[in-house]
This record gives C-alpha cells, sequence and structure tokens, in this order.
C-alpha cells in the first residue's frame, strides 16, 4: 500500500505541552433533583446505558457525588456546562486523587 | 423522525399556574437580570469550587450564555402553554379542571424538563431547601415546588418511552 503521506521524522513533538493529564466531571447530590430525570441527563447526554445511568445516579444520591465522565480538561468544562443546563450541580477537577 | 411528540396532560389551571411561573422566571433571567439574585446563582454552579481563578474565569465566560439559554427554554415551554390560557374567573369549575392534551415536539422536550428543574431551582433558593428533609407544609410554596417535581416525573416518564 501507497502511504498517502509521508511522516517527517524530524518534526519535534512537544510532548510536554500535551495535556495527558485526565480530568473529570463530578456531579454532585441536590435535593432538587429528581431520579429519573437524573437518570435521563446521563443517558440522553452521556449516551451511556439504563444501567450505568442508574448506577451514577445512585452513587450521587448515597455517596453524595459521582464522577460522571473523564478526559481532557477542556472537553470536561463542556460537559460541566452541559450538566448546569440541566441544573445538575458539577464540577470540574483533576482526577489524579 | 422528527414528528415525534411527547404528550403531557394538564388542566386548565396547571396550564394557568405554569404560565405565572414561567412568566417570572422569564423576568428573573431575562435582559434586566440581577447577577447578584442567589436564585440565579443556583442557576449557574461553581465548576471550581477550589480554584477561585478558574472559577471565574470561567463563569465570566459562561453565565451570560446560560443564563440567556435559560431565557430560551423558558420561552419554548411559554409558547406551547399560550392556547391554554384562560380567564379561569369567568370558567365554570369543571371547564377550569378538566385535562387538556399539551402535544411537545421531541425536540423541545428538553428545553420543558429544563426548565421545570429551573423553577425548582429558584423556588429551592428562595426556600432554603439544602436536603432532602427540608419540608414545611404550611407553607404553600412547597405545594408548587413539589407540583412542579411531579410535573417533571411526569414529563420524564412520557419521554423515557420513546428512548
Amino acid at each position: 500500500m501507497i502511504p498517502l503521506a509521508t511522516p517527517d521524522i524530524d518534526e519535534q513533538l512537544d510532548l510536554s505541552a500535551a495535556p495527558l493529564e485526565p480530568w473529570e466531571v463530578v456531579v454532585w447530590n441536590d435535593p432538587v433533583n429528581l431520579m429519573s430525570y437524573v437518570v435521563r441527563v446521563f443517558r440522553t447526554y452521556f449516551g451511556y446505558s439504563l444501567e450505568r445511568a442508574t448506577m451514577l445516579m445512585r452513587q450521587v444520591h448515597h455517596d453524595g457525588q459521582a464522577i460522571v465522565a473523564t478526559g481532557p480538561r477542556e472537553t470536561m468544562e463542556v460537559h460541566a456546562q452541559a450538566m448546569h443546563d440541566y441544573g445538575l450541580w458539577a464540577t470540574v477537577r483533576k482526577a489524579s486523587r | 423522525m422528527t414528528d415525534l411528540t411527547v404528550r403531557v396532560r394538564m388542566a386548565r389551571v396547571e396550564g394557568a399556574q405554569l404560565v405565572h411561573l414561567v412568566d417570572d422566571f422569564r423576568e428573573l433571567v431575562g435582559a434586566n437580570r440581577d447577577v447578584e439574585d442567589p436564585a440565579i446563582g443556583r442557576l449557574i454552579p461553581d465548576p471550581y469550587p477550589e480554584d477561585e481563578d478558574s472559577s471565574r474565569a470561567f463563569r465570566d465566560a459562561t453565565r451570560d450564555d446560560l443564563l440567556d439559554r435559560r431565557a430560551l427554554d423558558a420561552d419554548i415551554v411559554r409558547t406551547a402553554l399560550a392556547g391554554m390560557r384562560g380567564d379561569l374567573g369567568d370558567m365554570p369549575r369543571d371547564e377550569a379542571f378538566a385535562e387538556h392534551d399539551l402535544d411537545i415536539p421531541l425536540s423541545d422536550v428538553d428545553a420543558w424538563m429544563r426548565t421545570l428543574t429551573a423553577l425548582r431551582l429558584v423556588i429551592a433558593e428562595r426556600l432554603g431547601i439544602q436536603n432532602d428533609d427540608d419540608h414545611d407544609p404550611d407553607d404553600p410554596r412547597y405545594g408548587v415546588y413539589d407540583w412542579l417535581g411531579y410535573r417533571l416525573e411526569l414529563t420524564v416518564e412520557a419521554a423515557d418511552r420513546l428512548l
């Protein structure tokens, strides 16, 4: 197979600048939010299965918080804002805890 | 499929109640909003409670857009309720309590659920609801708060049938 592009082996990637450290979105318990609604938001926004969404909702309800997503900081901020749109109490933090 | 709808049933008195709440809410998050209002604060949670600088940067960048989206959601609900309005004072009781079907396009269902939730958040902030046990049966605002929860529950149930 003929390569479409020849990799430039001289190119140096500065890996120290890459945001490799994962961040996470945490959803906190809020008495205002209905359980069925929280499950629906996790299913429809993140695309989680009913089982996973329910498990996360229970974690929020019983433990007071649950990590609902992990990844690059910018992506986690987008998710947190979406959670805020749905009226859920979400925060962003470094995953290394 | 774009013509899927979620049917919610509500009495005319309920519709009138919701119109009233949504209009107040549009005032709260509208063009003349007071961002110092604690109820507004409840709608824009702090994403970085342990990092003041990140928190301020994030909120400065996103707060207005987020509140604009709450206003847009509320407008969608308000438009759908336009036909529910009526002069309840002149209306026979059985007509006021007769149930009406409201068919919400699937694409508007999130706006409905977000608005019902936002209305509950605002009332919760006004009432100082902090945990699951906060309740005062003598305060009618709790009745409104619970009724909004019931309306939301019905909407989620109906919408989940389409998942």
